[in-house]
């Protein structure tokens, strides 16, 4: 008797444990939903980014204005109180991050396309910065500043010149003993400025390419290897014997790669100085309704300019809630902030660039 | 009877207090069991939705395509699939008879003094982060291939379209062969605990009846383990069909369909790897999506088959021994 007892007893804890356990079980997870949702949705809504407060402006982008930038954030930060901090995650990451209001502010080297325009929901691209890219090589036995045109340089990329000793490069290097390697080009696999820049380039020169390629921060290269971010081109063309790519101006310098000569629209040979980028900006003055100013391969006139030169842009929402100490630090990057460039090599911009960029920051409110 | 009253009084209370912590730890592994499959669900869900723009735009031409391109807009996962399918067989080609070797090197026939050190040197290897292998890799193995080992291939074997091509430091046998260093270790320490799980009994009645030690592991080791030895194959596969990071830095992430190992080529989970930071165009993004959830499905059929196998050699074995 007590025994059947026990048993119905133990029985009807048991259920009464099974429902607690449910309902217990349920609450947690409604408990950690409810947090996880919150966290995610406040992150989908808020158009802050990076911190609440508008001492601190977050930024992120372009690998190419990176080394400027760390000369701006302790000058900027000693000047106004605000810090800036700033992720070189690449330009096409840079543009992700502003598309989503992950950032205050993001940087590129390549304007928006179309796509990305739509995405970004009004936004600003505010040239900041001149710079340009290089074409980088290595082929054991030849020294620094071979010279190339673009369309040898489409050619080679195409897959249609293969050996150094290629009868086309050699007729315009005259006097250089060019060896029979096998030529390997080597191009970012990930979403660049640089790539955009560099195909720019060969379309514009090459309507070969344009047709067969195109530009893109990510276009399909027909042949050879990809590599990640300018440090793994620079890893990859120095390692591999034959090789061939193209990296921002800064790293030529800090990597002690080798230099190509490309060929301008007037025939001559400019190497890519400050002189020569500053030629380029000051040959091309139109400003496109998208507020991009493409510098590639600029007109005979400008003997002097360099023509893979370019212009990073700075991607601003046009409505922030941290308007004002965006439009400060906006200011300041392409007036005061330009006086570090020339020692990094990135000539100072024109003034008819800066007149304008003031318009466009203007338009900024919150 | 009366003697009953007062023992139960004594033994609720005690009874009483466990049944707190009981709950509480029933009530959290359920929770985190829940999550888990609601992690699981939302995975695949927001993986989907992502996509979703590339399958209504290619449908399941997205399989068959080898267009990747940005410009031109147009996005296809063929060469990827490729190049994950080529660089994963070629590793389990190479990995699995050489983990399997070391599993039984390590259970039947290694000197006592060494197993430990050596199980232990293996599991190690498992442990290192695939971000160090990939440098490696970069650093020291391509160049070595690409200098030495793929020049002599060509020269010797060139006729072969495999060996075809220019010698490069990326490329897909770099690839190939950091997937092996990575799948060995899994598969070998998997193995090692099959052959140690084999009855003595049958071992020692093979023993009795005269075998050598290589005719015991041929007759009674490998059949009895043969099923596991799948399993565990099934588990390096879907280790190196996912990997993603050393990869991406060794295998020179390039467009179009290759013969030759020698040439870069590209993974499905080394193209979303490279490429999802600053896509150009919204359908590239979700073409990336796309991959992943082929990748999410593999991983998948992968999974289950190897557990399906477990389970169906784990009713034999007991079926065997009842």
């Amino acid at each position: 008797m007590i025994l059947h007892d026990e048993k119905s007893d133990m029985e009807m804890r048991r259920m009464q444990r099974a429902k607690r356990f449910g309902a217990l079980s349920l609450a947690l997870t409604s408990v950690l939903l409810a947090a996880a949702c919150g966290s995610s949705g406040s992150s989908g809504t808020t158009s802050g980014g990076g911190g609440g407060s508008s001492n601190v402006l977050v930024g992120a982008g372009s690998t190419l204005v990176a080394p400027l930038m760390s000369q701006w954030e302790p000058d900027y930060t000693k000047s106004s109180g605000v810090t800036i901090t700033y992720g070189a995650v690449g330009s096409g990451g840079g543009i992700d991050a502003i598309t989503s209001r992950a950032v205050d502010f993001g940087a590129s080297d390549a304007p928006l396309s179309s796509d990305q325009a739509a995405a970004c929901k009004t936004c600003l691209q505010i040239p900041w910065a001149l710079a340009a890219t290089v074409v980088t090589y290595n082929v054991k036995g030849v020294d620094d500043k071979l010279k190339l045109t673009g369309p040898v340089l489409a050619d080679i990329f195409m897959g249609n010149i293969t050996s150094w000793s290629d009868p086309k490069i050699a007729a315009l290097n005259a006097g250089v003993s060019l060896p029979d390697t096998h030529i390997t080009p080597i191009y970012r696999s990930d979403g660049s400025g640089d790539s955009y820049v560099f195909t720019s380039y060969l379309s514009a020169v090459s309507p070969d390419w344009q047709s067969k390629v195109g530009a893109s921060t990510q276009p399909a290269f027909p042949t050879g290897t990809g590599a990640e971010k300018n440090s793994g081109i620079a890893a990859a063309v120095q390692s591999t014997d034959g090789a061939i790519g193209y990296v921002a101006v800064a790293y030529i310098a800090s990597e002690s790669l080798n230099e190509a000569l490309l060929q301008n629209a007037a025939g001559k040979y400019p190497e890519p100085s400050v002189k020569a980028i500053t030629a380029a900006a000051a040959a091309v003055t139109e400003i496109q309704p998208d507020g991009s100013v493409p510098l590639v391969n600029p007109p005979a006139s400008a003997p002097d300019a360099y023509p893979m030169s370019t212009y990073s842009y700075a991607i601003v929402p046009q409505s922030s809630p941290k308007a004002e100490a965006l439009k400060a630090f906006l200011t300041y990057a392409i007036t005061d902030g330009q006086s570090f460039g020339p020692d990094l090599g990135y000539p100072a911009l024109p003034d008819a660039i800066v007149t304008n960029d003031k318009t466009e920051i203007a338009k900024i409110t919150t | 009877m009366a003697t009953d009253l007062p023992r139960q009084s004594i033994t609720l209370p005690t009874r009483g207090r466990p049944r707190i912590g009981d709950l509480g730890l029933r009530g959290l592994a359920g929770a985190a069991a829940a999550l888990l499959v609601v992690v699981m669900v939302a995975l695949v869900y927001e993986v989907a939705r992502e996509a979703w723009p590339s399958i209504r735009e290619f449908g399941l031409g997205f399989l068959i395509s080898e267009d990747w391109n940005a410009v031109t807009n147009k996005f296809g996962a063929l060469d990827p699939m490729w190049g994950t399918v080529v660089t994963s067989l070629v590793a389990l080609l190479i990995a699995v008879p050489m983990a399997v070797a070391i599993g039984l090197f390590l259970s039947e026939l290694a000197p006592r003094a060494l197993r430990t050190p050596v199980t232990l040197l293996v599991e190690l290897l498992a442990a290192v982060p695939s971000v160090v292998l990939g440098l490696w890799g970069i650093l020291v193995m391509g160049p070595f291939l690409g200098q030495h080992v793929e020049p002599f291939l060509k020269d010797h074997f060139g006729f072969i379209p495999l060996f075809s091509g220019y010698p490069s430091n990326q490329g897909l046998l770099p690839a190939c062969l950091i997937l092996t260093i990575m799948v060995v270790p899994i598969v070998a320490s998997i193995s090692r605990e099959l052959f140690l799980s084999v009855p003595g009994e049958l071992k020692q009645g093979a023993m009795a009846l005269g075998a050598t030690r290589w005719e015991m592991v041929r007759s009674v080791s490998i059949p009895q383990v043969s099923g596991g030895l799948v399993a565990a194959t099934m588990l390096g596969f879907g280790r190196a069909v996912g990997e993603a990071i050393a990869v991406t830095q060794v295998i020179g992430g390039t467009l179009g369909i290759h013969w030759s190992l020698f040439e870069p080529a590209d993974t499905m989970a080394s193209r979303i790897a490279a490429q999802y930071a600053g896509t150009a165009t919204h359908l590239q993004r979700a073409s990336l999506a796309y991959l992943a959830l082929i990748l999410l499905v593999i991983s998948l059929i992968t999974n289950i088959g190897a557990q399906l196998i477990s389970v169906r050699i784990q009713r034999r074995m007991q079926g065997s021994s009842a």
